[in-house]
């Protein structure tokens, strides 16, 4: 849960680093800029997370997946991720297979519930 | 292990992730599969809005207002429409203010509709 409004932001430093990544050497990001980005990268979250709710609700289900995620993202309009996410769930799945079979945990299922709130 | 874990490529914290999709009243569990992609696909968007904001920029640096133009140009980012404004000056919004009272009076009656402006409050973003 999150107890401080700060909770609710994405750490700008981290986003900083992101978008420096983005740009060619030597762009410099204005402060409002960065905080900007940030803002908006938090509200996409709950954007995406809204849309693949749901997509969840549409399935009848109630775990979240990664397929639903995929799927919200052409409801929204953004079909121009869907590829690279699509690779990305892909490679999440061959870790999380691999790591199965090396049997150390039973985790990684789907509907895992990651429960770890600091 | 062969292949890093494709959690440790990731340079959003998952948990912030975790927590922001649980502030909505719809979500109850969020599953590790997912809150990857999330967490995935949102570093995706502040790429893409990076580099889109900053082919409006006309110099080494990138501003608030490279921001604003893509969000309020893009029909696919009307989300971020409120969330994002153009900033426009005090002087500005008093115009605007004073355009929209006299466009009031003209058109309806003399009355002075002095509609309280809120003046714009610069969001003071504590690091």
């Amino acid at each position: 849960m999150a107890e401080k409004l700060e909770d609710l932001n994405l750490p700008l430093t981290v986003v900083g680093r992101i978008v420096k990544e983005a740009l060619p050497d030597g762009v410099a990001i204005s402060k409002e800029a960065r905080t900007g980005l940030a803002k908006a990268a938090s509200v996409f979250v709950l954007y995406v997370t809204s849309a693949a709710t749901n997509t969840v609700k549409h399935h009848k289900r109630k775990a979240l997946t990664g397929q639903d995620v995929l799927e919200a993202m052409a409801d929204i309009e953004f079909e121009r991720f869907v590829e690279p996410l699509r690779e990305a769930l892909e490679q999440y799945k061959l870790a999380a297979s691999a790591k199965k079979s090396a049997g150390k945990k039973k985790d990684d299922e789907d509907v895992e519930i990651v429960e770890e709130d600091n | 292990m062969a292949t890093p874990k494709p959690e440790k490529e990731l340079h959003l914290p998952l948990s912030r992730v975790k927590t922001i999709m649980k502030s909505s009243p719809e979500v109850d569990a969020v599953g590790a599969e997912s809150l990857y992609l999330v967490t995935k696909v949102t570093e995706l968007f502040i790429l893409d809005l990076a580099k889109r904001a900053f082919k409006n920029s006309k110099n080494n640096l990138l501003e608030y207002k490279h921001i604003a133009e893509v969000v309020q140009e893009d029909d696919s980012l009307d989300f971020l429409r409120e969330i994002i404004p153009r900033k426009i000056t005090v002087k500005q919004f008093k115009e605007l203010m004073a355009r929209k009272a006299k466009a009031n009076s003209d058109d309806s009656s003399e009355e002075s509709s002095s509609e309280e402006s809120s003046e714009e409050s610069d969001e003071s973003n504590q690091e």
